[in-house]
């Protein structure tokens, strides 16, 4: 069962992208041990709001808590220093770097010599090779491969395994089936419920909200940068929750009429 | 077929181009000069000449890393020379090199705050510092030249710092082999240098794994101007003298360097001893042009020809070894 205090914790959060309002007054709660659907239109804003989360977006306005303690500097570092891992959708590999290089990029693991800290490069092979290998890398693929190299699917499984090897208290997965096959996509699900069984908080963004239904104990749905529904997946079926994305902007609108 | 052998090679080393240019090039300037230009001291003064003009392509080298370029190393070298030589005498030469180097990196910092803090392309920031520089410089000799006498240019601190030779050749090429070493292995083998190149490769990449990215290029910009005052300081302790127009159009030649040793303007993949052939083939260029006796005014014509056509043959190479 989730914990009373929320590991994570949003306070009306507003984000603006110049003049727009890409997240508006977004309040929500995240527990250890819980797996969250975040769900959504294109432009929903889900993306936006995780990328507060792991600190690449500083928001205009509200609060963010971890931890029982308020959030007052974002950086993608810091989050990561908290044990925030994600799966990004569009960012996170250097094509020009090979795989293990990138597997370990912002926390490279060092020998000094002479004070002066070198990069264990034996270590980042050995650990990214056992990595790729598990994920099913095709075999002629090597740690040393700069990622340009890699298809689509196996850039994904690449970020999908340095997340659940760096796992530490939560993974966020933006998209994370795209690209890949039927059974990989059931892998990456079984390997969230993994993760959420041990302990550690799981945000699952996806369109797709019968495949999360299957997965999530809770179903956060956002439309046009608000939080419209919040509902634990045992209340609602996948069909209601479809219908209150289906009707989102028009109960949104009258919302706002009252 | 053994040239098809090669092509892997070639893709994964971007900088065997310019050593294939390098290697013909010496070929026909040797072939081609009657012992003029491939002579002891001849090629000595040429490696001077790359020597300082390396050094300066080493900085540009680790800017283009980043994603990012500095066309103000020209005036930063000129700045480096002028303020060496206004200190050797007054104070003492080591620290007239320390004091050259610091204004070098002050004039990086200056370049990558204000590139960093405020999102401006550097295309545009530096081209203003390039000419800030170069303006502050003119000022400050007021059309005279700063020099030392050739009397007062003894001991060992002189003669390490570009004014004297070992082996016959100015200590300069000295200074760069192991700055090439020590850059070599920080961007190959340290965490920073595998940061930069991430950086270069995808920024927002780089960023999203925690990476703070507008230190590394904060960074890159503070080596590029350290290395391009102490390239200066090299050259003025070589002249003994220097003016406020030292170094000009410099940076144009370093840039050349790099692209033609195999930095992608782009970012994220460069080769150190690329531009530093890079550099070798321009200044052996101009070193031709030279004993061959052609006339200054059409150096810069030739010069330009003959680094298009290198580009060209290099874009050639590249293109042969990605077909089947």
């Amino acid at each position: 069962m989730p914990d009373k205090t929320p590991l994570i914790q949003v306070k009306n959060l507003d984000l603006y992208f110049g003049a727009f309002h890409a997240l508006k007054n977004v309040s929500v709660d995240f527990h250890s041990g819980e797996l969250v659907g975040l769900v959504g239109d294109n432009g929903a804003g889900k993306t936006t709001l995780i990328r507060v989360l792991c600190g690449i977006h500083k928001p205009t306005s509200g609060e963010v808590w971890f931890d029982g303690r308020q959030v007052k500097e974002f950086h993608p570092k810091l989050a990561i220093d908290n044990g925030i891992e994600t799966i990004q959708q569009s960012v996170g590999l250097c094509d020009n770097l090979s795989i293990a290089r990138n597997f370990y990029l912002g926390r490279e693991p060092v020998r000094r010599i002479m004070g002066i800290p070198f990069l264990d490069m034996g270590k980042m092979r050995d650990l990214s090779t056992k990595v790729i290998r598990e994920f099913g890398l095709r075999d002629n693929v090597s740690a040393d491969d700069e990622v340009e190299r890699l298809s689509g699917g196996e850039r994904q499984s690449v970020k999908i395994g340095r997340a659940v090897e760096f796992k530490n208290r939560v993974v966020i997965m933006d998209e994370p089936t795209n690209h890949l096959s039927v059974r990989e996509r059931e892998h990456v699900n079984e390997l969230a419920l993994q993760l959420k069984e041990q302990g550690l908080l799981v945000i699952y963004i996806t369109h797709d909200i019968f495949q999360v239904h299957k997965l999530a104990n809770r179903i956060v749905i956002m439309e046009n940068g608000e939080k419209i529904e919040d509902a634990l997946t045992s209340s609602m079926t996948a069909d209601q929750l479809e219908e209150v994305i289906r009707q989102g902007g028009r109960k949104v609108e009258k919302r706002e009429a009252v | 077929m053994a040239l098809a052998a090669l092509k892997p090679l070639v893709r994964r080393h971007a900088e065997i181009g310019i050593f294939l240019i390098a290697a013909l090039l010496v070929l026909w300037f040797s072939a081609s000069s009657d012992g003029r230009w491939a002579n002891f001291y001849n090629l000595a003064s040429v490696l001077q000449v790359t020597a300082t003009l390396g050094l300066m392509s080493l900085g540009v080298a680790l800017v283009i890393g980043t994603g990012e370029i500095d066309i103000s190393v020209g005036s930063t070298f000129g700045m480096g020379a002028l303020v060496y030589l206004w200190l050797a005498l007054r104070v003492d030469p080591a620290l007239a090199m320390l004091a050259a180097v610091a204004v070098g990196a002050a004039i990086g910092a200056f370049n990558g705050l204000l590139i960093t803090r405020t999102g401006t392309p550097s295309l545009i920031i530096t081209l203003g510092s390039l000419m800030i520089f170069r303006g502050i410089a003119i000022a400050l000799t007021e059309g005279f030249s700063f020099s030392i006498p050739y009397g007062d240019r003894s001991g060992a601190t002189y003669w390490a710092l570009g004014g004297g030779d070992l082996l016959g050749i100015n200590t300069a090429l000295v200074w760069l082999v192991v700055i090439l070493v020590v850059l070599t292995v920080t961007l190959k083998m340290t965490p920073f240098g595998n940061r930069l190149l991430a950086v270069g490769g995808s920024a927002s990449s780089a960023h999203s794994r925690g990476v703070r990215v507008d230190r590394i290029k904060l960074a890159a910009f503070v080596l590029s101007g350290v290395l391009a005052a102490f390239s200066g300081t090299l050259e003025a302790g070589k002249l003994g003298f220097a003016d406020g127009s030292m170094g000009r159009l410099m940076e144009l030649q370093a840039i050349a360097s790099c692209v033609l040793g195999g930095c992608l303007l782009a970012g994220g993949r460069i080769s150190l001893i690329g531009a530093l052939v890079g550099a070798f083939v321009l200044s052996s260029i101009q070193s031709y042009l030279v004993v061959m006796g052609v006339k200054p005014q059409w150096f810069m014509l030739l010069l330009g020809i003959i680094v298009v056509a290198a580009a060209y043959g290099d874009r050639r190479l590249r293109n042969w070894s990605v077909t089947r």
